[in-house]
């Protein structure tokens, strides 16, 4: 049980103060919408209006710490030869405020390849630098199903501070020692009542409640194991998908990235941008795709989060943030696609 | 006719023409997997033909997926997709033989995000949406809101010169007119026209910050059917495949060249970008610029060369003869 002690709460009138404060030693991100769209910014000092229509990004927090584009590294050329210059990595700490539990998990499992074997400097150097702050999900989209992949809209095991939306405050949890930290360093907060500790309990049981859309997830790592070969299926569930990168970009868990060198005379830079398993040009570096047709990509695709993934790191890489079914163009949804998974086997091969 | 007696003509046209064989496959709509959507459906199977579906939310431009079926083809198609196909045709990409297509008298459709703007409220949270006339009604909270159709349809819709395809095998339903919605249509166009220059480059630049190059304007684009598009070439590269507002706003600057005379103002390229970059507002004045210099629609005539592809010896500028 977590002791009360570790908790306090902040009256929602006082989240611009606490960011104000937050923000002069880290980098204080926010929700935002720009022309409508909801993505992440620098917080800019003084607005927390957000609160009042936030309910999830349409770029999920990863183009943080992994963004669409960065440079690598720079070179020039000289009568000594090339020399390589590493981009200034001054930036200050950042803190997210107000993710939620979905895509908090969705950077837990984007660590867990960029940790693993090979350690992947650019991505751990902004993720082991950021801070999570949490906010539990009070009016979950149509869309969401995160309830079926061991998450939940109030779930709070993969941020450091945790808030919970109880009417007038908001409940903080510290759920690691920066989030303690946070806790510690403002005066702005309140010791939490009981009455406070059962509203928040009745919150989450609510909202889990909320999420409407399910999936089963037992045995469907089986499931695409045996139906891997089933061409067929694969066909026909792919026969809509119009092979863009939404899905992958805007996934909280997708961290395919191409690298490519600009050169201009004698000096350039290498960068690397998002890629993406859905388009006919991916892995086309070393020789060529041999996922030719789409429904071989869309295969991987599924497969990876839900067969390869959980055979690799023991998790499966979604967290039912909805987000693929929601800015799909033809509405694709994979909630639809893995319930429907062949359960006999070997249909009709691609081999045979 | 009413929609429900459209869906019925619908699914008793694809049904017959399934099994009698005129045609192998069929693509049309059936109900999307969220509130106020529909989904592409393309099968082989008349099984599903009574999942067929008409109706203001019919958005996706079906004719993008003729150039990879096989075999002969029942599609849905509303005005603007019905030139797409005839613009296919033109270019080679489909045999009119190989294609039935099923004609839908489209009204406009209703664009959800209008509606989320105007409500304040996000698309999940609406408990009805429905076309009266020329009122699109929206009811949240159980509480009724009318609103007329220039505030609520896609803005290609309101600037829509053949909603009623006028290629086709099938007709459902009765002959349509345009909507009375033409400065509404071109109210965000207008506005940059008006703008100068440097405003412009200022805006267009700002728009293709945002800009993540997930291709789906492309991908959803009946025009776009390259085999490989000139931002998959890797030798040469003609543009770097980076994210970056240059190189995003060179991309459909291109494109847009790429598609003047084959683009039937859809509106799909706009709808399709999750981040709402204002796509149309290129596409529609390339449709325009088209129009008024070459007097050449798209998709309106399949006898006709295809527009980038013809010239003519009068032609005004003599760098052609």
């Amino acid at each position: 049980m977590k002791k009360v002690a570790d908790s306090k709460r902040i009256s929602k009138k006082d989240i611009a103060k606490l960011l104000g404060e937050w923000n002069r030693e880290l980098n204080v991100f926010v929700p935002r919408r720009d022309e409508g769209v909801a993505t992440w910014a620098k917080w800019d000092g003084k607005d927390a209006s957000f609160l009042n229509w936030y309910r999830n990004t349409v770029v999920p927090p990863k183009a943080i710490f992994l963004p669409p584009m960065e440079e690598m590294f720079s070179f020039h050329k000289d009568g000594n030869g090339y020399h390589l210059e590493l981009p200034a990595s001054d930036e200050p700490k950042k803190l997210i405020f107000s993710i939620r539990p979905c895509d908090a998990k969705g950077l837990a499992i984007v660590t867990m390849p960029f940790s693993d074997a090979y350690e992947d400097p650019y991505y751990l150097v902004k993720r082991n630098g950021g801070v999570l702050v949490g906010l539990g999900c009070i009016n979950p989209c149509d869309s969401c199903f995160c309830t079926s992949l061991d998450g939940g809209p109030t779930d709070l095991a993969n941020v450091d501070l945790m808030l919970t939306d109880i009417g007038d405050n908001f409940l903080m949890e510290a759920i690691t020692d920066k989030g303690k930290a946070l806790i510690d360093k403002t005066s702005l907060v309140e010791a939490v009542t009981e009455a406070d500790e059962a509203r928040a309990k009745d919150v989450k049981e609510t909202t889990y409640a909320k999420v409407i859309r399910k999936i089963a997830t037992e045995g469907i790592k089986e499931k695409l194991l045996s139906g891997f070969d089933n061409k067929d299926y694969w066909e026909k569930i792919a026969a809509k998908c119009i092979s863009c990168g939404i899905c992958t970009f805007l996934c909280p868990t997708c961290y395919c990235f191409d690298i490519n060198d600009e050169l201009v005379k004698k000096q350039g830079c290498r960068f690397r941008s998002w890629d993406s398993c859905a388009f006919p040009i991916y892995t086309k570096m070393p020789m060529e795709n041999p996922r030719v047709e789409k429904w071989r990509r869309l295969r991987q695709k599924v497969c990876h989060k839900y067969e390869f993934y959980p055979m690799n790191f023991d998790v499966i890489a979604c967290t039912g943030c909805g987000r693929c079914i929601r800015l799909c163009p033809v509405n694709w949804d994979i909630t639809q696609v893995l319930t429907s998974l062949p359960t006999e086997t070997k249909v009709k091969t691609e081999k045979s | 006719m009413k929609d429900m007696e459209m869906e019925q003509k619908l699914r008793n046209e694809a049904k017959a023409l399934l099994e009698q064989g005129k045609v192998d496959c069929i693509i049309g709509f059936e109900p999307g997997s969220l509130k106020f959507t529909t989904t592409p459906l393309i099968t082989r199977d008349k099984g599903d033909i009574e999942r067929l579906v008409i109706g203001p939310f019919i958005v996706n431009n079906l004719a993008v997926f003729l150039t990879e079926l096989e075999g002969r083809i029942g599609i849905v198609a509303k005005g603007c997709d019905s030139r797409s196909i005839v613009s296919l045709i033109q270019d080679n990409k489909v045999v009119r033989e190989d294609v039935v297509i099923i004609g839908v008298p489209c009204p406009g459709l209703i664009d959800v995000s209008k509606i989320e703007t105007l409500l304040g409220r996000d698309r999940d949270e609406l408990d009805e949406i429905a076309r009266e006339g020329d009122k699109v009604i929206a009811t949240v909270d159980g509480k009724r809101n009318e609103f007329p159709v220039t505030e609520t349809l896609f803005d290609n819709c309101l600037g829509c010169e053949l909603p009623t395809p006028q290629e086709y095998d099938i007709l459902l339903g009765e002959p349509t007119s345009p909507v009375a919605g033409k400065s509404a249509s071109q109210a965000k166009i207008d506005q940059l026209k008006e703008a100068t220059p440097q405003q412009r480059w200022e805006f267009w630049e700002e728009q293709f910050s945002r800009c993540i190059k997930c291709y789906a304007c492309r991908n959803v684009c009946p025009a776009c059917f390259c085999q490989r598009c000139f931002v998959d070439e890797s030798e040469p590269q003609w543009l770097l495949p980076v994210p970056r507002w240059q190189e995003n706003l060179m991309f459909q600057v291109i494109r847009n060249i790429h598609v003047a005379g084959r683009c039937t103002d859809c509106g799909e390229c706009e709808r399709a970008c999750p981040v709402n970059i204002p796509l149309r507002s290129l596409t529609r004045e390339m449709y325009d610029i088209v129009d008024e210099f070459f007097h050449y629609k798209a998709g309106t005539d399949k006898e006709a060369s295809p527009f980038l592809a013809s010239y003519d010896t009068t032609d005004a500028e003599d760098f052609i003869r």
